[in-house]
């Protein structure tokens, strides 16, 4: 080992640093070598010591925290095609592997792309490779369906990270999540790929070539499943949504666990609440938005339920809201991005609990988005610096009042 | 009289610990005064290499104001003026002569101190050279003579590591305390306000009002004190003073000459464990005989005048501070550690949960070193920056501010009332490892220079 870091020191290092024949490509270097062995640098000024935590370790442990909906994902995706094709012989072995055929591929293609993109800007805007991309590369495909074509993952990560972001200046500057951007932009530009109900479990011609080759027309076979928020916004009116959902063979106990049809990670609340314990443990996220999110969702929820609409899906009791849908991997995993949410503690009250309500008077009030989340984040990242911008002046309103009255005591 | 408990705010375990037993040192066989020392200042030097000064003449005066004349801490021959960027002297060599001879200065006692006007106090102590220990809020510089304070700050805390323990040094200087201090209520129109860490044993005295401040670091900060006393709104001054050079005033005052000694406290890591307490050392005095005798051997050391968190580095042959009572040696660590973004995190101190030390190293000191442990990273603003601190100034948002070049908006948030000093803990635990002190006092200079 140490005979190979002396090598990297003396022989390699300096073909990287000023001077050096691959000088322009020193951000790549810095990244290798940062991530095989933590950096030697010592502190230029005050203060003196610095406590041992670093950008890495904290987007490296959101990665971990999403492991248990990625691998509940790869589980689901592959039991679903095994039971809905008929698949003869399926075992827990077999629902891992051909799950794994069809999410790891997405997955892959999104960290690729993206990389080649988080990687170009930082050599060309010479700025340090952020470790923020390791947690975009991964969320992204966790919000997408299992079968979707890869040339539509590698346009949507490009629009995720190049619009989303870098055109900004890169992590730390960004104003919209760019995993959601990403998705967002996917779903109104191909939204037959992403939404209705033939995009969720693939079919036996297609969960292989429609990866691969993109021949959606060819879909017309696909198994046809649609996702709880799908039967809850098409009950009747006056019906009841609930009931709609048990026929349609959702309870509450399958959608908690996630053997349901829906995106990649999204649908195990018990997979995204193992994550959200983690980042809990570990201190880094911020639990502030998470609790007054579910707030926001079991009041407006609650609202509705006692609000005489004939809307049926109004009526279903406010706890389906919290395991429906994206609601709870974005609060956890999306809405908390420090970058685009609210950085002050007031501020994310308030916009943890904007998300969960515009969640749920999405979901039920507006007919042509059944799932409301991404939307609900987008829009309130948009409005986290004006939230934050107000608590700040209330903030210098009541420290300039405290001095004045302590100044004439 | 007042007690202030300071919730927020953290204690770094670090080792190192000075004892409080104070050691004399000798007479030193080298002085060395370091003009570049003080900041704001532009000296003009008034001595050249082979003259023969006597102690208390003038070395050098403020070109900016010409009635502050920084003197000589020893009779002798200026062996050597060294010059450094742009040719602005940064150290003055002074070899003491066998027999010395001395400036004199007029003499009071404790009680004829308060017949003075203000601008005999001003001018006294501008014209003896001890000026500079008066510091001034705003902008955290050497105060202004003409500025009209509301209040003066004494500051007698000690919460940063190793911060000198104040009822040492004072035992046996009581009555210069007493004198300073009746001194220094005559630059003040308000309170002379002496903050005490809580369990001091420093007693109470005339003239001043007592406070006293419990709590983790940063309770012993001035800007603590100023925050929860008297905070500043734009067009305020107050001056302060640390304790120990109130004793020098005194000592100046009562003795018509300039104070010989002050005692510093060493200690850190980097220092031999016998050598870890307080000594008492001649003002100016060469120091490299002391590192030569104190410091671990065979490492890499960086030697702080100050404490870990907030202070200078110096090389092993400089001369004693003029301000400040403490120097800290640490380890230059550039040690690298495998795959760092995954391994426990056991090896090295850290205060986020996301490192196991948090936890299970929380009860032991730490022989801490100088490793940034990470690398640079764009600020994001979270809030994590505010975690220890206890002044109401929103951190993230007035560094961002300071960033932003919002002079408007650094005010307001409370910029006026701090020091870099105060913003040392928000860097320590910034994930981004962004240089917020200095971005802080960037930010300051730009409001002196722009006007409030």
């Amino acid at each position: 080992m140490k005979f190979l870091f002396d090598f990297m020191d003396k022989k390699i290092a300096p073909l990287f640093e000023k001077g050096g024949k691959f000088e322009r490509m020193y951000p790549l270097f810095e990244a290798g070598d940062a991530f095989t062995r933590t950096t030697a640098e010592v502190t230029g000024s005050a203060p003196h010591v610095r406590d041992s935590i670093d950008q890495k370790r904290l987007m490296v442990f959101v990665i971990y925290a999403l492991f248990p909906a990625l691998f509940f994902g790869i589980w689901n995706a592959g039991h679903l095609f095994n039971a809905s094709n008929g698949v003869e012989g399926a075992t827990f072995l077999t629902d891992i592997l051909r799950g794994s055929a069809m999410v790891l591929p997405i997955v892959m293609v999104s960290y690729i792309v993206g990389g080649v993109w988080e990687v170009l800007f930082a050599i060309v805007r010479k700025h340090e490779i952020n470790e923020g991309f390791l947690v975009t590369g991964m969320l992204f495909p966790l919000v997408l369906p299992p079968t979707i074509p890869l040339w539509q993952v590698a346009v949507g990560i490009s629009f995720g990270v190049v619009i989303g972001k870098e055109i900004f200046g890169g992590v730390g500057y960004n104003v919209l999540n760019p995993a959601l951007t990403g998705r967002a932009f996917l779903f109104f530009a191909y939204p037959a790929q992403i939404s209705g109900d033939k995009v969720w479990i693939g079919s036996a011609h297609t969960a292989l070539d429609n990866s691969i080759l993109g021949t959606v027309a060819e879909n017309i076979d696909g198994v046809t499943q649609a996702t709880p928020l799908a039967v809850a916004s098409a009950a009747e009116k006056g019906s009841s949504a609930a009931h709609a959902l048990s026929d349609a063979g959702f309870s509450l106990w399958n959608m908690t666990v996630g053997t349901i049809p829906g995106c990649i990670g999204s649908t195990s609340a018990i997979a995204i609440v193992l994550g959200l314990v983690f980042l809990l443990v570990t201190g880094i996220i911020a639990w502030r938005v998470v609790a007054s999110g579910v707030l926001g969702v079991v009041a407006i929820g609650l609202l509705f339920n006692f609000l005489p609409l004939e809307n049926a899906f109004a009526h279903l009791p406010f706890y389906y809201h919290l395991v429906m849908g994206g609601f709870l991997f974005g609060i956890v995993f999306m809405a908390t991005d420090p970058v685009s949410c609210s950085a002050t503690n007031t501020g994310k009250w308030i916009y943890g609990f904007m998300i969960g309500a515009l969640t749920v008077l999405i979901r039920v009030a507006n007919p042509a988005y059944p799932e409301g989340t991404m939307l609900a984040i987008l829009f309130m990242n948009v409005m986290a610096p004006l939230i934050d911008y107000f608590v700040v002046q209330a903030h210098i309103k009541k420290r300039t009042a405290y001095a004045r009255a302590l100044n004439n005591a | 009289m007042a007690d202030f408990k300071i919730k927020k705010g953290f204690d770094i375990k670090v080792q190192g610990c000075p004892e409080p037993v104070i050691e004399e040192m000798g007479s030193p066989a080298k002085f060395r005064v370091h003009p570049s020392e003080f900041e704001g200042i532009k000296p003009r030097l008034k001595v050249a290499a082979g003259d023969t000064v006597k102690r208390g003449d003038v070395l050098f005066e403020n070109k900016k104001n010409e009635k502050m004349l920084f003197r000589s801490p020893c009779g002798g021959t200026v062996a050597a003026v060294n010059l450094g960027a742009r040719r602005a002297p940064v150290e003055i060599v002074i070899e003491p002569a066998a027999q010395e001879e001395s400036v004199t200065f007029s003499k009071y006692t404790r009680d004829s101190v308060g017949q003075l006007s203000r601008q005999q106090v001003v001018d006294h102590l501008l014209n003896a050279g001890l000026w500079p220990l008066i510091k001034q809020r705003p902008f955290s510089k050497i105060a202004d003579p003409s500025a009209e304070p509301k209040a003066l700050f004494i500051n007698a805390c000690n919460s940063a590591p190793f911060q000198a323990n104040f009822s040492l040094i004072l035992k046996g200087d009581e009555e210069a305390f007493q004198t300073g201090i009746n001194a220094l209520a005559k630059l003040t129109e308000g309170k002379v306000h002496l903050c005490k860490s809580a369990g001091s044993d420093v007693p109470e005295f005339g003239s001043a009002t007592s406070h006293t401040f419990s709590g983790s670091h940063p309770s012993g900060n001035t800007s603590v004190h100023i925050n929860r006393i008297s905070p500043i709104l734009p067009h305020d001054t107050v001056y302060t003073v640390t304790a120990q050079d109130v004793i020098l005033i005194g000592k100046l005052l009562l003795t018509g000459e300039l104070p010989r000694t002050k005692v510093v406290a060493l200690g850190g890591p980097g220092v031999k464990a016998s050598a870890r307490k307080h000594y008492r050392v001649a003002l100016g005095a060469d120091l490299q005989p002391l590192f030569e005798q104190a410091l671990e051997e065979g490492k890499e050391l960086r030697i702080v005048a100050g404490n870990l968190l907030w202070g200078d580095v110096v090389g092993a042959d400089s001369g004693l501070r003029f301000y400040g009572s403490e120097y800290c040696v640490l380890e230059e660590d550039r040690s690298r550690h495998l795959l760092g973004w995954t391994m426990p995190g056991l090896l090295q101190y850290s205060t986020h949960p996301v490192n196991l030390s948090s936890l299970l190293g929380r009860s032991k000191l730490w022989n801490l070193g100088t490793n940034l442990h990470g690398s640079h990273r764009a600020m994001v603003v979270t809030g994590w920056m505010d975690k220890h601190q206890p002044l109401n100034i929103m951190t993230d948002y007035l560094v961002r501010a300071c960033l932003a070049h919002d002079t408007d908006e650094m005010i307001q948030l409370g910029i006026l009332e701090t020091d870099p000093e105060d913003f040392a803990l928000a860097a320590f635990v910034d994930p981004h490892k962004t240089d917020v002190c200095g971005i802080v006092k960037q930010g300051l200079l730009e409001i002196e220079e722009e006007g409030i």
